[in-house]
């Protein structure tokens, strides 16, 4: 018998029990929408991730940390505080700018001690204060002023949208742009623009009360820019430069100067010789003792980025390059792929049984009719063959249904998640994507899945001795 | 005239329940070609089953069986297949014709597994049923004709792929009388125009009187009657 005898054949005695044949197919279209749409969410999630990826150039960079031993690039600015951590100096910069493929370095480093940003009375805390070169290495998306340039030294903010919305400028960020905010410390800031009064000296009698409480300090910003929310909400960046200064500290201290002041002016006295307070303020700068948080470089191409990772470890850092973290990623999407198809994956289970339970009625009610097939001459196989094949057609079916309604859903998906994307102000749409591959892997699957449901169904077939089945009522 | 089938020592036991039915009890027995045999007995006496065996639908449990040269006796479920595919037309009392499909399409079936182009398929269906008197009727159902005309779709089927034996089990048992005389006369005709050998099963006595030859089975044992 010829293939298209089979199919032809098939299709005709699916259309024999249109009702029954409809619920056996819907129960596959069930199955293979859902496979559908949970085989698009992640391939479009993990399609949006890789050009996120890409656009930000992170595939093009090498994160140096003061720990050796990183292979993630995103462990880079933790943990700077260790025994065999290397301080990230500028000396260390110098030298990666020299390597080979290097286009660029950005030195990132995090303003502490600062509490809240507050803006028309409204006070919002802040979780991360960031700070890096703005030379380009590091590339962020503005929805609305412009980034730092080197000009940029102090008394200048960026803010993510989020922050702007909560301050009231959702949907019009570029009222924002130079509007002046407060970035308020916690108390005990003693950093650039901190008040930092002399402490009276100790009564006679009383113990010293170590460093004194300085009121939190007020300090006035600019915004310059409003950046994209999508990556990491919440971040307020400042300059390099002025991360600097709000880390260094101020003390009021005796040193050993003012302690010999404070000696020779006892001998010279005649009364009591307690409260000579000769006092020195000392700044400390706290980027002396930990260099550099981490250093982003610049590749000039992808593929070097790996070889330039190399080369920057053996000046004695840790270097990583985006790929590993990024496989971690893409591992991350597989394996969700993995466990949602499969939640689809059982509806699709469940639809075979429903096939073999629709063959085996399909057999029964044609016995007679293989009894006749094998007195004119069907061979064992041919029978078999033919109602698998027409499992398959079932299968097949529900395959093709389901991608459609499932296509159609994702559609609708996309409309929801574009507003959405839209109000995160992130330029993407239809990210839930519907690639060939998945239309042909679930066509594909439903059609084996029914053909797999229909080879029991099919061998019982063939088994039927034909005598027997000519006599059967 | 040579045999075209030729039996010699056939025994066919069935197993029911703990009892062993002997349906055929070493029966021997031979048809030369373009003979028209007709083979009665009481329900239960095994003339179906000599027909079956003959007609390569079964297999005798001993004895051995030739058709038209073919070894039946050994011979493995495809070959048996195309076996009757090539070589038997089964005509059935009940019919057994597809109830969806039309007359064109009941008699291309056997051809359809004989891997006929569908062109000469079509051609040859046509030229069957004509044969039969329903080129007329070529796309009407079976639930569209009468008794008769069904069982001259079957007839028609059973020609197609020009086999050189047919078997009828009961063909006019489901038709009145006239019906019945109309169908014993297409198959005479096909016996005596065509040359086809024929086998009746029947244990109506006016069939059988029609026959050539007539061989009587009783308990499995064959009784043959000069007609």
């Amino acid at each position: 018998m010829k293939f298209t005898d089979y199919i032809r054949i098939a299709f005709r005695n699916i259309r024999r029990q249109k009702l029954r044949s409809a619920l056996t197919i819907f129960a596959v279209v069930i199955g293979a929408t859902s496979v559908t749409i949970m085989l698009a969410l992640v391939t479009g999630a993990k399609s949006f991730f890789l050009r996120q990826v890409e656009s930000s150039g992170m595939l093009q960079q090498i994160a140096v940390s003061p720990k050796q031993d990183i292979t993630d690039f995103n462990d880079a600015g933790n943990g700077s505080n260790c025994d065999s951590c290397v301080k990230l100096t500028d000396d260390i910069v110098n030298k990666i700018n020299k390597i080979d493929h290097v286009t660029g370095v950005a030195r990132e480093y995090g303003a502490y001690q600062l509490q809240a940003l507050v803006y028309n009375g409204k006070k919002l805390s802040m979780n991360r204060t960031d700070a890096y070169d703005a030379n380009g290495v590091i590339t962020v998306t503005m929805v609305a002023g412009r980034d730092f340039t080197p000009e940029d030294k102090e008394g200048v903010v960026i803010i993510t949208a989020d922050y702007a919305d909560k301050f009231g400028f959702k949907g019009h960020y570029q009222d924002m742009v130079g509007k002046e905010i407060i970035i308020q410390t916690q108390k005990g800031y003693s950093g650039v623009g901190a008040d930092v009064p002399r402490p009276e000296p100790p009564k006679p009698g009383e113990q010293n009360n170590g460093p004194p409480d300085y009121p939190a300090t007020q300090l006035k910003a600019k915004v310059v820019g409003i950046q994209d929310t999508s990556d990491n909400s919440q971040t307020v960046r400042v300059p390099l430069d002025w991360a600097r200064a709000i880390n260094v500290n101020h003390m009021w201290q005796v040193t050993e100067a003012d302690q010999k002041l404070n000696e020779a002016a006892c001998k010279n006295s005649r009364g009591p010789c307690g409260n000579q307070n000769n006092m020195t303020l000392v700044a400390t700068d706290y980027f002396t003792q930990s260099g550099y948080q981490a250093l982003i470089v610049k590749a000039d191409t992808a593929k070097n980025a790996k070889l330039v990772a190399a080369d920057i470890k053996k000046l004695g850092v840790g270097a990583a390059d985006a790929e590993s973290m990024i496989n971690q990623q893409l591992m991350i999407f597989n394996i969700m792929g993995l466990i949602l198809g499969g939640i689809g994956g059982i509806a699709l289970v469940v639809a075979a049984i429903g096939v073999i339970n629709t063959m085996i009625m399909a057999i029964l009610e044609r016995t007679r009719e293989i009894g006749v097939m094998r007195a004119v001459g069907a061979r064992r196989s041919t029978v078999r063959k033919l109602f698998t094949f027409e499992a398959s057609l079932l299968g097949f079916f529900g395959g093709v249904f389901g991608v459609l309604v499932g296509y159609g859903l994702t559609r609708i998906a996309n409309v929801v998640v574009n507003k959405q994307l839209a109000s995160q102000s992130v330029k993407a749409s239809n990210i839930i994507g519907m690639p060939i591959w998945l239309i042909l892997t679930v066509v594909g699957i439903a059609t084996l899945i029914g053909m797999l449901a229909g080879l029991y169904p099919a061998a019982r077939a063939a088994k039927l001795d034909p005598v027997e089945a000519l006599r059967y009522e | 005239m040579p045999a075209i089938i030729e039996i010699k020592g056939v025994t066919r036991t069935y197993k029911l329940g703990d009892e062993i039915l002997n349906a055929l009890d070493n029966v021997s027995f031979s048809v030369n070609a373009g003979e028209f045999v007709a083979i009665t007995g009481p329900s239960g006496s095994g003339k179906s089953t000599l027909a079956n065996i003959i007609g390569g639908l079964d297999k005798p449990n001993s004895g051995t069986i030739s058709v038209d040269g073919n070894d039946l006796s050994h011979t493995r479920d495809n070959k048996l297949s195309d076996y009757r595919n090539e070589h038997i037309g089964f005509v059935f009392q009940s019919f057994n014709l597809q109830g969806n499909n039309t007359a064109l399409e009941n008699v291309m079936l056997p051809l359809v597994f004989a891997r006929m182009k569908n062109k000469e398929r079509k051609v040859r269906a046509k030229e069957c049923l004509e044969a039969v008197g329903l080129g007329d009727r070529l796309k009407h159902r079976p639930t569209q004709l009468s008794g008769g005309q069904r069982q001259r779709v079957a007839i028609a089927r059973a020609l197609a792929t020009r086999p050189k034996i047919l078997i009828a089990d009961e063909p006019t048992g489901n038709l009145d009388s006239a019906r019945g005389e109309e169908i014993m006369k297409l198959l005479k005709e096909l016996n005596k125009k065509e040359g086809i050998t024929l086998l009746i099963i029947t244990h109506d006595m006016n069939v059988a009187r029609q026959a050539g030859r007539v061989v009587e089975i009783r308990d499995g044992k064959l009784n043959e009657r000069r007609g």
